[in-house]
C-alpha cells in the first residue's frame, strides 16, 4: 500500500476550476454553506436542492472523479445513517431523519470538495494567517507530516508479518493486525521522542 | 581552542544499559574524525551528548566542552547553535511539511529576519545540490533527496562542529558518492559516526573506534583500519580501498 497510499494523497496539478481559488477563499466559501445547510429551517427542501445542484456543478468544473468522492462519501456514511436512524424513533421521524440525512451528506460533501482540491500545506497556512493558536497549527502539522510515515511503518509491518504467516484465517488475520497496531503505537511514541530531539537540536524552546 | 572536548563522560540508560564508560578525546577545530564501532558500541549515544540531548537533565559536569565552554542548562542554547546534528532516520528530522519550511525551521528559532531566513534556505539548499526543491513535500522525496535536506536544515543554522550519524547508510552508491563529496566541502570540524569504512579513509584523517562504551582506538585512519586484527576485534574489517592506497 505504500506507493498506493502516497499516489491517493497527492494532489494532481492544479487543473480543475476548484483547485485554483485560493485556499483562504475556499475555507470561507465552505464554512459559509455548511452553516447555511445546518440553519436552513425544515421545508425548505428547494434551497437544499439548489446547494446540492451547486455542489455537482463544481464537482463536474473541476474534474472530480464522482465515483472516488462517493467511495469516500460511504466510508463515513454508516455516522450519517446512525444519527438519521435514532431520529426515526421520534414523531413524524421520516421526515426529520431524511432531512438530518440530507444535510449531514450535503456538509460531508462540501468538506470533501475542500480537502480534495485544497493540498493540506496550503490549509495550515491559511489556519495560521488567520491567527489559529501556534499549538493548535503545530500539531496540526506534524500530525499530517507524520501520517504518511506511520502509514506506510505500519504497512511495512504488515507486509512482514504476511510474510511469514501461512494460515489463511480470517481470525488469525485479525490477530495480527492488533498487535500491529500494539506495536505501532510503541514505534510511534519512540519516534516522538526522537523528533523532539531533532527539534530541540536545532534550536526549538 | 578545542572545538570538542570530552573529559571521562559516563552515561547509562534507565534500564541500567551502561552506553558509555568513561570517555575521553579532543577535537581541534577543522578536523574530520570518523568513529566506528560495531552496533550498540555507544556511537549515537556519544552523538546526542554533544548536542546536550543526554542526559536528560544537564548537570554541568564540565564533561563534555564545546569550543571551550562546558554544556550546562544555562547555555544549552548556545551550545546548540553551535553542533549542527544530522540524525540517522531522515524522516525523524524532516518534521516540516515542504522543503523550504524545514530548513527555514532552525534559522527561524535563532530568531533571524524574514530575508535572512529567506537567503540562508536559498543559500544551504543550493550547497546541497536541492536548488528548487524549496516547495517540494518532505514525504514524498527519495530517500538520498532526504538526507540532503536534513544537512541542508542544519547548515542553515551555521554550526561551527557538524555532527552526523551515519550520514550514508541505506544511500545507493551515487547518492553516496555524492554525499561524500558534499561533505568534504564543507569547513565546518565534523564527527561521523559510520559504518562507510571507505567514507572513513577518503574523509577522515582520524578515527576514533568505540566498542561498549569505550574508546579502544584514537589515531591516523589509514594507521587503525589497516591492523586487521584490531579491526576485526571489534565487528570491522580492513577496506579493500585501502589495498590501493601506497603506505606512508
Amino acid at each position: 500500500m505504500g506507493a498506493h497510499h502516497h499516489h491517493s494523497h497527492r494532489h494532481p496539478p492544479a487543473h480543475g476550476f476548484l483547485h485554483r481559488l485560493a485556499a483562504g477563499f475556499k475555507l470561507a466559501a465552505a464554512l459559509a454553506l455548511i452553516l447555511t445547510v445546518v440553519l436552513l429551517p425544515r421545508g425548505q427542501w428547494p434551497a437544499l436542492l439548489v446547494i446540492a445542484a451547486l455542489l455537482f456543478a463544481l464537482i463536474f468544473a473541476s474534474r472530480i472523479s464522482g465515483w472516488f468522492l462517493l467511495k469516500r462519501m460511504l466510508l463515513l456514511e454508516p455516522l450519517v445513517l446512525g444519527v438519521a436512524g435514532l431520529m426515526l424513533l421520534q414523531p413524524d421521524g421520516l421526515a426529520r431523519g431524511g432531512l438530518a440525512m440530507a444535510k449531514a451528506n450535503l456538509c460531508l460533501l462540501v468538506t470533501l470538495l475542500l480537502s480534495q482540491t485544497t493540498p493540506a500545506t496550503e490549509m495550515l497556512r491559511v489556519l495560521q494567517g488567520l491567527r489559529v493558536p501556534w499549538l493548535f497549527v503545530t500539531t496540526l502539522t506534524l500530525m499530517h507530516r507524520y501520517l504518511f510515515v506511520l502509514a506506510d511503518e505500519a504497512e511495512r509491518m504488515r507486509r512482514a508479518r504476511a510474510s511469514r504467516t501461512f494460515t489463511r484465517g480470517r481470525r488469525f488475520q485479525w490477530q495480527t493486525l492488533s498487535s500491529v497496531v500494539g506495536q505501532l503505537f510503541v514505534r510511534a511514541s519512540e519516534r516522538a521522542e526522537r523528533i523532539y530531539s531533532a527539534m530541540c537540536a536545532r534550536g526549538w524552546k | 581552542m578545542n572545538a570538542i572536548e570530552v573529559t571521562n563522560l559516563k552515561y547509562c540508560y534507565r534500564d541500567g544499559t551502561e552506553a558509555l564508560r568513561g570517555i575521553s578525546f579532543r577535537v581541534s577545530p577543522g578536523e574530520c574524525i570518523a568513529l566506528l564501532g560495531p552496533n550498540g558500541s555507544g556511537k549515537s549515544t556519544l552523538l546526542l551528548h554533544l548536542n546536550g540531548l543526554l542526559p536528560e537533565k544537564i548537570n554541568g559536569d564540565g564533561a563534555v566542552k564545546i569550543s571551550g565552554e562546558p554544556l550546562a542548562p544555562d547555555n544549552l542554547e548556545k551550545i546548540r547553535r553551535q553542533v549542527g546534528l544530522v540524525f540517522q532516520d531522515p524522516d525523524d528530522q524532516l518534521f516540516c511539511p515542504t522543503v523550504a519550511e524545514d530548513v527555514a525551521f532552525g534559522p527561524q528559532q535563532l530568531g533571524l529576519s524574514e530575508t535572512e531566513i529567506a537567503a540562508r534556505v536559498k543559500l544551504s539548499l543550493a550547497q546541497v545540490g536541492l536548488a528548487g526543491f524549496e516547495q517540494r513535500q518532505t514525504h514524498h522525496l527519495s530517500h538520498g533527496e532526504k538526507r540532503r535536506a536534513c544537512l541542508a536544515g542544519v547548515l542553515a543554522c551555521e554550526p561551527a562542529v557538524l555532527v552526523l550519524d551515519e550520514p550514508t547508510s541505506d544511500l545507493d552508491p551515487r547518492g553516496r558518492r555524492e554525499f561524500k563529496a558534499l561533505l568534504r566541502e564543507i569547513p565546518a570540524t565534523k564527527l561521523i559516526a559510520t559504518h562507510d569504512l571507505e567514507l572513513a579513509v577518503e574523509l577522515c584523517a582520524r578515527t576514533i573506534i568505540l566498542d561498549r562504551g569505550e574508546i579502544i582506538a584514537d589515531g591516523r585512519t589509514v594507521e587503525l583500519l589497516s591492523d586487521e586484527k584490531l579491526m576485526l576485534a571489534h565487528g570491522l574489517e580492513r577496506p579493500h580501498i585501502l589495498h590501493h592506497l601506497h603506505p606512508h
